[in-house]
């Protein structure tokens, strides 16, 4: 199996004026093409910022070694491969879903595949392309409520629109901040089945847990502590 | 592709921009309102100076212009004269029909102008200014029975239109503020009140006799020949809207006041020569002279341009005067020739100032105006960055971004504008009716209404105690207030008038849109809603997405 994202020394320092936080001081790590890692640790340890890093929503700090994704270093991208690497190459899953309050769940799922269309693409696509996202949202189990603001679901449900939202591009990687975070136990088990699912069928999964039973379902983990990756 | 459906949702999906659209409205229309209804102000005053006098005005002192017909006719000729007329300028005393109480009569200093009626008509209507007119129906129904103007055999009209009585005396035409007993009255008509304030047709001035007229002739050398007095008929007064003239000005037969000042065809005498007799003798006839000459442009040319062609005109008549052997007394070749504001500076400059001082404050109005709708729209975007921060993670580009908010202000500064420019113009188009409807009391049903409406909504304040909800309690409290004021200020209003005709000249409210106002004030509030809105969107869109994010 070929290395897909790897990152080699990684520093990571946040900067509140004359306080500097260091959290990542050293932290390397390797995914391969199909694989499913968990990242653990305790609360405040780094874990997002990681993860953050890996899908190119922060940069790391000056002297940090590289994060590469096929080999590409991350901090070489322009703005326009940065964009298409967060549109396409990547699916993100936040801590806290962060969907777009004013959209359904529908729009909310297709929203990636929207960025990339120019308008005369859109007109041409845009039933294929509902049907893509109305299928997965099934898929995930939300196939009845595509119309709804994600004010109207529970947590669980606005978690499962996240995940589509992060599937609809077909990303070579997802990555997945703490999926579970939220959830009771049985909701939470049903997103890592559905997680599990999709990592049968091909998908490179990197997950972000503090809760071992949850990075047990993984193949591997790693573990952050004192800003450092063992 | 995603900027037309976010762009569409947050307009329609919250409360917030139709609040926006409202503020950017609101700050339109006060702006074209207040500054449509100050120009117009300012305008009718400024137009209202140049009654009377045309648009160019030759003048010259005491000694006149001679041949003055020939002038006329050498002005009329040229393609941008429209009409022009003879004056002769003076200061006389006047002797008023009434008396000062104790036994004298009262004298006014007057401006007096001896004026041909017909083409002063022609070039400044100086028959539209006179005041004393038969009524029209409208007005008829308005007088109070005993109004002299209800009189069949009325005749002021005419024997003012032609400055003599029908018995062939000559008559004067006061300005209308001459006589103390033209009371102004709130709609800006006058009434004839006699010194106990009764409206006292006794009073009415052309009806009230005969008035001496004094003038001071001067002879060619600038010495006084010794006081002429001639008795005239009041015969109507007229109002030209600027108070400086109305108070000041007479206008009598231009023959009479050249005979007066000596300025009639005469004989003219040597002053070497005797004749037979031993007198000086007659070497021709002097002609008559004229001090002023008003002149009124053809449509479509400006008064300076005008002025240059009676500059051009002036001198031809000169040099012909010059070369005419018949024509004894020649004209003088200095005259002095201005259009109408450079005539009438010392009363137009104040307007030109308060103009000034409007645009300057305006300009701060505007500022002010464009603050808000900028503040209006930072809030909105600012309330937007943690979406901004999710479409930035998910691959969005700056510009993309930036053109959500950039359609979004531009919606709303384009809805908000024209909005503003409709409520613009239903109030200034309105504006005298609002006005009218605030002068008078409220009618009974209104009140009615009003106090029935204050009911309802004290009802709906207790409803909302009762079921336990907060904001339709506070909701109501508020309206309850507002209404009992509204109540008691109907019940107090008494009406008041804000343009009130007796102290201003004008007696309605100009009601016309600035068109240039508007267009700039529409295109202000569409630039100020993209700048409030894409400043920020622009500042959203250049941080990392996970310290958007992060904001909460
Ligand atoms: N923008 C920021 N500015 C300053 N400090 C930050 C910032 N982001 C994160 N931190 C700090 O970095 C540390 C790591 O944060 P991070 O969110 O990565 O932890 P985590 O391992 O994901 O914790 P949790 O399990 O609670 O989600 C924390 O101490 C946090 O306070
Ligand atoms: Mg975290």
């Amino acid at each position: 199996m070929s290395t897909l994202l790897d990152a080699v020394h990684v520093k990571k320092t946040y900067r509140l004026g004359k306080v500097s936080v260091p959290v990542l001081r050293d932290a390397s790590m390797e995914v391969r093409t199909g694989e499913w890692v968990a990242i653990v640790g305790s609360s405040g340890s780094g874990k997002s910022t990681l993860l953050h890093l890996l899908g190119g929503l922060d940069r790391a700090d000056d002297d940090s070694g590289p994060i590469r994704f096929g080999g590409e270093d991350l901090r070489r991208f322009s703005a326009r491969r940065e964009n298409h690497y967060r549109n396409r190459d990547v699916g993100f899953v936040f801590q806290f879903y962060h969907l777009l309050p004013e959209l359904s769940v529908l729009e909310n799922a297709m929203l990636p595949a929207l960025v990339g269309l120019s308008r005369l693409r859109w007109l041409s696509s845009r039933t294929a392309l509902k049907d893509r996202a109305s299928e997965l949202l099934a898929t995930c189990g939300l196939g009845h409520r595509l119309s709804h603001r994600p004010a109207e679901l529970s947590g669980g449900e606005r978690q499962r629109v996240a995940i589509a939202r992060a599937l609809i591009n077909g990303p070579k990687v997802l990555l997945a901040d703490e999926p579970t975070g939220n959830l009771d136990v049985k909701t939470g088990g049903g997103i890592l089945d559905l997680l599990a699912d999709r990592h049968a069928a091909g998908l490179t999964l990197v997950m972000v847990t503090h809760d071992a039973q949850v990075a047990a379902r993984a193949q591997r983990r790693v573990r952050i502590e004192d800003g450092r990756v063992e | 592709m995603y900027a037309p459906l976010l762009a569409n949702r947050y307009l329609t999906s919250r409360i917030i921009p139709f609040i926006a659209v409202a503020a950017v409205a609101l700050c339109v229309a006060l702006v074209i309102i207040v500054v449509s209804v100050m120009t117009g102000f300012l305008d009718m005053v400024r137009n209202s100076g140049k009654t009377l006098i045309g648009d160019v005005v030759i003048t010259r002192d005491i000694t006149g212009i001679p041949y003055y017909a020939d002038l006329i006719a050498e002005i009329e000729a040229t393609p941008e004269a429209e009409a022009a007329s003879a004056l002769v300028e003076t200061y006389g005393l006047l002797q008023m029909p009434y008396g000062t109480g104790d036994g004298g009569s009262r004298i006014e200093t007057v401006q007096v102008w001896g004026i041909d009626s017909a083409s002063l008509d022609r070039v400044a209507d100086f028959h539209d200014k006179l005041y004393w007119k038969k009524p029209t129906d409208a007005l008829a129904k308005q007088l109070k029975p005993d109004d002299p103007r209800l009189d069949p055999e009325y005749q002021r009209e005419e024997e003012g239109k032609s400055l003599m009585t029908r018995d062939g005396e000559p008559g004067l035409v006061l300005g209308i503020e001459i006589s103390p007993f033209n009371r102004r009255t709130q709609d800006g008509s006058y009434r004839t009140e006699n010194p106990g304030g009764r409206q006292d047709p006794g009073y009415f001035m052309p009806n009230a006799g005969s008035a001496r007229l004094t003038l001071v002739p001067v002879s060619g050398s600038g010495n006084i020949i010794g006081e002429k007095k001639a008795a005239f008929r009041i015969v109507n007064e007229f109002q030209s809207g600027v108070y400086q003239i109305d108070a000041q000005r007479v206008l009598a037969p231009l023959d009479v006041v050249q005979r007066l000042l000596m300025l009639d065809e005469s004989e003219l005498k040597s002053r070497t020569e005797l004749d037979e007799n031993g007198r000086p003798k007659t070497i021709g006839r002097s002609p008559a002279r004229a001090t002023t000459i008003v002149v009124k442009a053809k449509p479509g040319f400006t008064p300076e341009q005008l002025r240059d062609s009676v500059n051009a005109a002036y001198k031809r008549f000169v040099t012909r005067s010059l070369e005419d052997p018949a024509r004894i007394v020649k004209p003088p070749s200095l005259v002095t020739v201005a259009t109408w504001e450079e005539r009438l500076a010392d009363l137009i400059g104040p307007v030109e100032k308060e103009r000034e001082l409007m645009r300057t404050l305006f300009s701060i109005v505007y500022l002010v105006c464009a603050a808000l709708v900028l503040a209006i729209f930072w809030a909105i975007v600012q309330e937007k960055t943690r979406d901004i921060g999710i479409l930035r993670a998910i691959g969005a580009s700056r510009t993309g971004i930036l053109w959500i908010f950039l359609r979004y202000g531009l919606l709303i500064g384009v809805a908000g504008s024209l909005l503003g420019v409709g409520l613009a113009w239903g109030i200034v188009a309105r504006i005298n009716d609002i006005h009218d409807m605030l002068g008078t009391p409220a009618p009974t049903w209104v009140k009615i209404a009003a106090w029935i409406a204050v009911i309802a909504s004290i009802a709906m304040t207790v409803r909302g105690v009762l079921r336990a909800s907060a904001l339709q309690t506070v909701l109501w409290t508020f309206a309850s207030i507002g209404l009992v004021l509204v109540g008691v200020v109907l019940f107090l209003h008494r009406g008041f008038l804000i343009w009130d005709p007796s102290v201003y000249y004008f007696s309605r409210i100009p009601s016309e849109i600035d068109a240039i106002t508007a267009a700039t004030t529409v295109i202000g509030g569409i630039i100020f809603s993209v700048i409030g809105a894409s400043i920020p969107a622009a500042r959203a869109a250049d941080t990392d997405p996970v310290q958007s994010l992060r904001y909460e």
